[in-house]
């Protein structure tokens, strides 16, 4: 008996020369000094001037319909995207999120106005979306969302407060989970709905949060009065939590749940160069028989997503033993550096290994925490 | 996921559940050696799988004969049938005919002696000698051997190999790395099936056995034990799935997929104490006697985990063959399991 659902994928040949012309390209950026790389570059390296170029490449928007401004290819070629970015610490922040969930939710509940009018600025870079789910109240709970929208004639009026929302500080729109109708007595599943909102609109007031390193990346938003018109509501009334979950597959299999702080690992590859003692071999070895494994899982589950399955407890696996390699990473490396007098760390060495150790622990909170995750497994195995 | 389709996949998986039920590896262990399911794999032709059809095998798809090694981990099979079919192979690939029975198989680098797996019960025993491109038979009789401490119910024993001994010896082309790969990545798919049954058993156990008035199953720190070592279990699947996937797609020759099959062995070999930990926990004292299943896997994991050497030493060797390549040959190869030689 084999417990969970993982293909092993071989790799396309085809693929391979779309992600050559992603590294010279990215390779060129870099050298040309327009980006410094970054461990967790998909969260908190943001740079809009840097999404139009992804745009224009053709490198956002990959998965959707040319009809709309994407570029009709696969799940699969947009996987290759991420990575290479990913590996690179690329500013990619802006459009990450619109791109990897808010099109594939327009497309499935969007109207045909908001599609023409909102996927092709996704594609060129140039919109970026924010998720709305967490509130004060609401974390690991997140049924527990208590920003209201209320219909009106006009609309939906909402009332309320988001927070944690990554990005929303230069996002054009949310996607907010909300209370359309009452929960029923204790099924508080029922009644919640996805709803999306222009942030231009009167009523919305976004307070940037201050994370530990000093930087303001993710967000407060709070919710007064503000009216968005009937069809700004996603899906079903009262089918927010069956979109939501169901979204969750595609969120937390993907390669930014494993290869964040690999970028770490390259700099440091190069400064080893020739240098590394059998203690470092070991770490490496290590490292590397891991990720191996993890791109196996984590292709294995893109595979399924583009056939329209769409694997709930492999995604919670991926992102489980995804969260904890990449902060594991930074430690081996620390360690591996050790085979190198610390005044010989190059200033990106030292910056990015900073950047890693301080952006390490929202990993294995953002996008569910690891104990929810063990939580969807263990559900999977028959044990609540 | 392991491909267990196929008939060679499918005739082992019936073999094992009709003649290797859960007493089967019990009564092995108290010296009952269940002939009828070595007799039942023999006359299915199933350690012949991968013997070429010109030296009288069927040649069958690695694919797969690694079904068939996977049914054999999950009964905890007391007979060598992945070692024969590892020795069979040996033979083959050095245009020797394959053993009259069952057999195991040893490298040696320059030293007369190893120890072997299953030593005590196999007829034969098959010898890569990496000096002289070898590939030998010897009458398991005829060999000097001892009984060695062994962690395994299966047994380890040490052989002290005379030459002029062989029945016989023939050049081969394999490598000493084509051939670590394909034993690894045999080790590397009982592992993963090992740890599956261990982990079926864990549940079975907690979700009947109640403490404080419930079952164990709804206690929450039971319930993220079991998660944690199930993601273990799904990733030495996965780990053992692509390195049998690399020695299928390298057949002819096997080195290619050396990487592939140390990525297997490090990961799951680190896997094995991140499993076999939580499996012994949730079950108590219950999963330390003999007269419980569980150690039929987890001392056979702990043996599995030492072949060719533990864990530590090949992330050592792994890292050594990396740091000669470059951070793009690295990169490369856990992307897309191309890796480059080195």
């Amino acid at each position: 008996m084999q417990r969970f659902n993982f293909p092993v994928v071989q790799p396309d040949p085809a693929l391979e020369d779309l992600r050559s012309e992603l590294q010279a390209f990215l390779r060129q950026e870099r050298e040309a000094g327009n980006f410094r790389p970054e461990p967790e570059c998909w969260m908190a390296s943001a740079d809009p001037e840097f999404s139009r170029k992804m745009g224009k490449r053709g490198w956002i928007g990959l998965t959707w319909s040319s009809q709309y401004g994407g570029h009709d290819k696969s799940a699969l070629e947009r996987y290759i995207v991420t990575e290479e970015t990913l590996r690179s610490g690329a500013p990619v922040a802006a459009h990450w999120i619109a791109d990897r969930q808010h099109a594939p939710m327009l497309i499935a509940h969007g109207t045909e106005e908001q599609k023409l009018d909102i996927l092709p600025r996704i594609a060129a870079g140039e919109c970026y979306f924010a998720i709305g789910l967490s509130e004060p109240g609401a974390g690991s709970d997140l049924a527990n969302v208590k920003t209201k929208a209320e219909k009106v004639p006009e609309g939906w009026k909402i009332n309320g407060q988001k927070i944690w929302s990554s990005g929303a500080h230069m996002c054009h729109y949310m996607v907010a989970l909300l209370r359309t109708s009452p929960a029923d007595g204790r099924n508080r599943h029922v009644g919640l709905s996805q709803i999306m909102i222009d942030l231009s609109l009167p009523g919305v007031t976004i307070k940037p949060i201050v994370d530990l390193s000093g930087d303001a990346h993710f967000n407060e938003v709070y919710f007064e009065d503000v009216i968005v018109p009937d069809d700004c509501l996603l899906g079903e009334e009262g089918g927010g939590w069956k979109q939501v979950t169901g979204e969750l597959a595609m969120e937390r299999s993907g390669p930014e749940r494993f290869l964040s702080s690999y970028i770490t690992l390259e700099t440091a590859l190069y400064q080893l160069s020739g240098k590394m003692g059998s203690d470092s071999h070991a770490r490496l070895g290590k490292l590397i028989a891991s990720l191996r494994t993890l791109k196996g899982m984590s292709w294995g589950i893109a595979n399924l997503l583009d056939q329209g399955v769409s694997p709930e407890t492999e995604a919670a696996l991926v992102k489980d033993l995804g969260n904890r390699l990449e902060n594991d990473l930074t430690q081996q490396v620390r360690a591996m550096l050790n085979d190198l007098p610390s005044e010989d760390w190059s200033p990106d060495m030292r910056r990015i290994m900073n950047i890693g150790v301080l952006r390490s622990p929202p990993n294995t909170l953002r996008g569910g925490t690891t104990e929810v995750m063990r939580g969807i497994t263990a559900r999977q195995l028959g044990l609540r | 996921m392991i491909n267990t389709q196929g008939m060679v996949a499918e005739t082992a998986t019936k073999i094992y559940t009709d003649l290797c039920a859960r007493d089967v590896p019990h009564e092995a262990e108290a010296g009952q050696y269940p002939q009828a399911l070595w007799d039942a794999l023999t006359e299915n032709g199933l350690p012949l799988a991968w013997v070429s059809e010109a030296n009288g095998g069927f040649g069958a798809d690695h694919d797969e004969v690694f079904g068939a090694i996977w049914a054999s981990a999950q009964a905890a099979s007391p007979v060598p049938f992945a070692e024969t079919l590892i020795a069979n192979w040996m033979l083959d690939r050095a245009g020797l005919s394959p053993a009259d029975g069952s057999a195991s198989f040893a490298l040696s680098g320059h030293t007369p002696s190893a120890d072997i797996p299953f030593g005590m019960h196999a007829d034969k025993i098959v010898l890569f000698d990496e000096a002289h491109h070898e590939i030998s038979l010897f009458d398991n009789r005829v060999a000097v051997r001892s009984p060695e401490e062994s962690l395994s119910p299966d047994g380890m024993t040490q052989f002290i190999f005379s030459g002029h001994l062989a029945e016989q010896s023939a050049k081969t082309d394999l490598s000493r790395r084509g051939i670590e790969a394909l034993i690894l990545t045999v080790r590397a798919v009982q592992m993963a099936a090992a740890m599956e049954s261990a982990l079926g058993l864990s549940i079975d156990y907690v979700t009947q056995r109640e403490q404080f008035g419930r079952p164990l199953s709804k206690f929450q720190a039971i319930q993220q034990q079991l998660a944690v070592a199930a993601s273990e279990c799904a990733a030495a699947t996965m780990a053992a799935t692509q390195a049998a996937s690399a020695i299928a797609r390298h057949s002819d020759d096997p080195e290619q997929a050396w990487h592939e099959a140390v990525v297997a062995k490090v990961q799951i070999g680190h896997s094995v104490e991140a499993v076999t930990v939580p499996f012994h926990q949730v079950h108590g004292a219950m999963g330390y006697t003999q007269e419980y299943d569980l150690h039929h896997y987890t001392r056979r994991l702990w043996a599995w985990r030492d072949a060719l050497g533990n864990e530590h030493l090949w992330s050592k060797r792994l890292g050594e063959a990396l740091a000669v390549t470059s951070p793009d040959d690295i990169w490369k190869g856990v992307t897309t399991g191309q890796w480059v030689a080195s």
